[in-house]
C-alpha cells in the first residue's frame, strides 16, 4: 500500500527531473501553462480506489516504478533502421518518434498539401508559439489530473498537426511512437495537439509500439479540436512490450456536424489505460468510438470514456469488445452525460466481453447520466464465453480445438476489426490477436480474391 | 466401414441408447429413421464426437478402428461427416475462410498438400452452383443470417468439399420445401460412391423419394427394432411408428 506521502513524493520526483532544455522558454502562457500544471499537481487530490475513476484500477504497480525521465538527445538513433517498424504496404504521412522525441530523418512528410501543418510541436513551440497559444487555450478547463499534469508541467515534444479549411488529406497520416530503451525505465510523455479546421477531412493512424522489453511509462495526452464540418477517422494502436506502463489522455471537441470515429486497438503494456473525454459542443455532431482490446497473464487494460453532449441533435456511438485470457484484467467504464440542453441526443453505447478463461476478470460499468427530457440512449454490456456447440461444429469439421478457438475469438472481434479501413493495419491487427491468442496467422488471404 | 456392437449411451445419467447394434458397409446408403426422442440425433452426435454424452457399454468400430478412441478432428481427418440438424451460426467467421481451414485441416492430416486459394475458389465455386447455394453466402459469416434451406445446403457444400468416406445427415430434410429438398437430395445422390457410406437419419419417408437407400432401420428407445428395405419406409409412412414401439415393447 502506497502512502498518500509516497504518492506525492512520486510525481514531485517526477517533476524535478530535468529533461534538457525546454522548448519556448522565457513564453508568457507557456510559462503559465507549465507553472499552473505545477501547482495543480501539488493541489490535486490522490488517486486511490475510492475515487470513481480508480475503482477497479490500481495505480499502485506504476507509483511502484520510478522512471527516468527521457533525454532530448537523440544521436542514438540516427542511424536506427525504421523498416521493421513500418506496417509493409502502409502508404502515409509518417511522423516517427523515439523514446518520445521527434526524427525527422525517419519521418515522411514532404508532399503534404497547402493548409497542412505537421510536424513536432517541440519546433512549434520554438519558432511559432503565437500560433499554438489559442489552441492551447481552448484545451484549458478540461478535467485535469495528476498525470495529465505531470505532462503539462514537462511539456516539451508530440506531434502538431493541423488541417486548414477544407483541406482533404487522401493519405492517411501516421504517427509511430517507438520505445527502444531496454536499459532504462523511461519515462516519455509526448503532447499531441490535432487541429482540423472547418471542411478538413482526415485519416490519423496512431501506432505505439517498440522492443519486446521495454518496461517504461508512456504518458500521453492529445487534445482534437474538429471545427464544423470537419471529419476525422482516428486509429490509436497500443502494441506496446507487456512490461510496459501506457496511459493515454485524449480530449476531444467537436463543434456543429464534425463527425470523428475513432477505432482504439489495445493489446499490448502491463498496464495499460486510455482516459477519452468527448465534448459534443454543437448541433449534429456525431461521434464513434470503436474499441478492441486483449490481455493475458499479467495484464490490465482500461478504457474509461466519458461522452457528453452539451447541445442539441448529436449523435455518439460507443462499441468496444475484449478478449481475455490466462489471468487477463480489464476495466471498461463508459460513461454519457447528456445536458438539459441536449434535446434529441441519441447516444449508444455497448460493450461486450469474450471469457476464454476462468482465472480472467472483467469490471465492465455503462453510466448514462441524462438531464433532458427528449433523447435516445442506450447502453448494454456483456460477459460471456464461446458457445460448445460452436467448438463442436469447428472440430467436427476437422479443426483443432486451439484453432477453433482463435477462429472464433477472431470472429467476435470482427465487427470491430473489419472496419478498420487502411488494408496494412487491419491485416496486422488480425496477425497479432492470433498470435496474441495461440494461434497461427493464416498464409494468403481469401479476400484479395474474387468468388 | 462401421460396425455398432451394443452402443450404451447416457446424457446426465439418463439412458439414450440402449444396445444399439448397426452394420453399414462401404458405399450402402442406410436410413435410420424413428419418432422424436428415440435416440437418432444422440448417434449422429456420439459418431462424430460431441462432448457431455457417457458411453457405457458397446463399441463402434470403424474401417477397423476404435472410433470412440478418436478426438472429434481426428474423426473429421478419418473421413467422417456429420451434416448437423441444426448448423450453428458462427458470427464474423468467414464462410469461405473456414471452409478452407477445414478442408486444409482435413488434408494435412491425410497427408496431401493444401489447396492454394485460387484451386480452393475454383472447386466451393463448382460445387456451390451443383448445390444451388447462392455465392454471396460464401462471403458472409458462417450460417449467421442463412435461411432455413440454405444452412442446410451449407451443410451439403462442406460435405461436397470434404469428400467424407461416412457421412451422416441428421434431419437434413427438416423445415425444406421440396424444392429445396430435390436440391439437396441431387447434391447427396451425386455424392454416392462405391467407397463412400451414408447414414440419412430422418423423420419422415419424404426425403427417401428421393435419396434411395438400401437399408431402413426403425430406431425407437434407443436400440434398432426393426430393419428391412425401402418397403419397411413406406410403411412407416402409412401406419405411423405407433405398430413399431408396440411390437417392440
Amino acid at each position: 500500500m502506497i502512502s498518500e506521502a509516497q504518492q506525492s513524493d512520486w510525481f514531485l520526483h517526477h517533476l524535478s527531473q530535468s529533461a534538457g532544455i525546454m522548448p519556448g522558454r522565457g513564453v508568457a502562457w507557456l510559462d503559465a501553462l507549465r507553472s499552473d500544471a505545477r501547482a495543480a499537481i501539488a493541489r490535486l487530490t490522490v488517486l486511490n480506489r475510492k475515487q470513481e475513476a480508480w475503482r477497479y484500477t490500481s495505480v499502485e504497480p506504476l507509483l511502484q516504478q520510478r522512471f527516468i525521465t527521457a533525454g532530448t538527445d537523440i544521436g542514438a538513433f540516427r542511424n536506427l533502421d525504421i523498416r521493421p517498424w513500418i506496417l509493409p504496404g502502409m502508404d502515409a504521412f509518417r511522423l516517427v518518434f523515439v523514446n518520445g522525441r521527434y526524427l525527422p530523418r525517419l519521418s515522411a512528410v514532404d508532399d503534404l498539401p497547402e493548409g497542412v501543418t505537421v510536424g513536432s510541436l517541440r519546433t512549434a513551440l520554438s519558432t511559432d508559439p503565437g500560433r499554438l497559444a489559442t489552441w492551447f487555450e481552448q484545451q484549458q478547463g478540461r478535467s485535469d489530473n495528476l498525470f495529465t499534469a505531470l505532462n503539462s508541467a514537462l511539456i516539451n515534444d508530440g506531434a502538431l498537426i493541423h488541417i486548414g479549411r477544407h483541406v482533404v488529406l487522401r493519405k492517411p497520416l501516421e504517427i509511430v511512437y517507438l520505445s527502444l530503451d531496454q536499459e532504462r525505465s523511461l519515462l516519455v510523455q509526448p503532447r499531441n495537439l490535432v487541429i482540423l479546421e472547418a471542411g478538413a477531412e482526415a485519416t490519423l493512424v496512431e501506432r505505439f509500439v517498440g522492443s519486446e522489453k521495454t518496461t517504461g511509462f508512456n504518458n500521453h495526452v492529445t487534445g482534437i479540436q474538429l471545427s464544423g464540418g470537419a471529419s476525422l477517422d482516428h486509429y490509436r494502436l497500443q502494441d506496446e512490450s507487456d512490461r510496459t506502463f501506457h496511459l493515454s489522455s485524449i480530449s476531444l471537441s467537436q463543434l456543429e456536424l464534425s463527425r470523428y470515429r475513432c477505432t482504439h486497438l489495445s493489446f499490448g503494456g502491463a498496464w495499460a489505460r486510455t482516459d477519452c473525454e468527448t465534448l459534443l459542443k454543437q448541433p449534429g455532431a456525431k461521434c464513434e468510438l470503436n474499441g478492441l482490446y486483449t490481455v493475458g497473464d499479467g495484464q490490465l487494460n482500461d478504457f474509461h470514456l466519458r461522452v457528453r453532449h452539451m447541445t442539441p441533435g448529436c449523435t455518439s456511438r460507443e462499441r468496444f469488445k475484449g478478449i481475455l485470457h490466462g489471468k487477463g484484467r480489464a476495466v471498461f467504464d463508459g460513461h454519457i452525460i447528456v445536458d438539459k440542453d441536449a434535446q434529441q441526443s441519441d447516444a449508444q453505447l455497448r460493450n461486450d466481453n469474450l471469457m476464454l478463461t476462468r482465472g480472467a476478470e472483467v469490471d465492465t460499468k455503462p453510466q448514462l447520466e441524462i438531464y433532458a427530457d427528449n433523447v435516445k440512449c442506450s447502453h448494454g454490456t456483456t460477459v460471456g464465453e464461446i458457445d460448445p456447440a460452436q467448438i463442436f461444429y469447428l472440430r467436427s469439421r476437422g479443426i483443432a480445438r486451439t484453432k477453433a478457438l482463435s477462429m472464433l475469438s477472431l470472429g467476435f472481434a470482427a465487427d470491430i476489426s473489419n472496419e478498420i479501413k487502411p488494408e496494412p493495419l487491419r491485416g496486422y491487427v488480425e496477425r497479432r490477436l492470433l498470435q496474441k491468442l495461440g494461434g497461427e496467422p493464416d498464409g494468403d488471404n481469401l479476400s484479395e480474391h474474387h468468388v | 466401414m462401421l460396425s455398432i456392437t451394443n452402443l450404451k449411451v447416457s446424457i446426465d445419467e439418463k439412458a439414450i441408447l440402449n444396445g444399439l447394434n448397426l452394420e453399414i458397409g462401404a458405399g450402402e446408403v442406410h436410413a435410420v429413421m424413428g419418432p422424436n426422442g428415440s435416440g437418432k440425433s444422440t448417434l449422429a452426435h456420439v459418431l462424430a464426437g460431441r462432448d457431455g454424452y457417457r458411453v457405457t457399454d458397446g463399441e463402434v468400430r470403424y474401417e477397423g478402428r476404435d472410433l470412440l478412441a478418436l478426438e472429434t478432428e481426428a474423426r473429421a481427418h478419418a473421413g467422417i461427416f456429420l451434416g448437423m440438424q441444426y448448423p450453428v451460426e458462427l458470427p464474423g467467421v468467414n464462410n469461405m475462410t473456414f471452409m478452407r481451414e477445414s478442408l486444409n485441416s482435413v488434408r494435412r492430416a491425410r497427408g496431401e498438400p493444401e489447396l492454394d486459394a485460387p484451386a480452393f475458389l475454383r472447386r466451393v465455386r463448382e460445387q456451390a452452383q451443383l448445390i444451388g447455394l447462392d455465392p454471396a453466402l460464401l462471403k458472409r459469416s458462417v450460417n449467421e443470417g442463412f435461411s432455413g434451406g440454405e444452412k442446410k445446403r451449407n451443410e451439403i457444400l462442406q460435405m461436397a468439399m470434404l469428400e467424407p468416406k461416412l457421412a451422416i445427415l441428421d434431419e437434413t430434410d427438416s423445415g425444406l420445401d421440396i424444392d429445396a429438398l430435390r436440391v439437396i437430395a441431387g447434391g447427396v445422390n451425386a455424392l454416392r460412391a462405391a467407397d463412400r457410406s451414408i447414414i440419412v437419419i430422418t423423420h419422415y419417408q419424404r426425403l427417401l423419394d428421393y435419396i434411395a437407400p438400401d437399408r431402413v432401420h426403425v430406431l425407437a428407445g434407443g436400440k434398432i427394432v426393426r430393419s428391412g428395405d425401402r418397403q419397411l419406409a413406406l410403411e412407416l409412412e402409412q401406419r405411423g411408428y405407433g405398430w413399431i414401439e408396440e411390437d417392440a415393447a
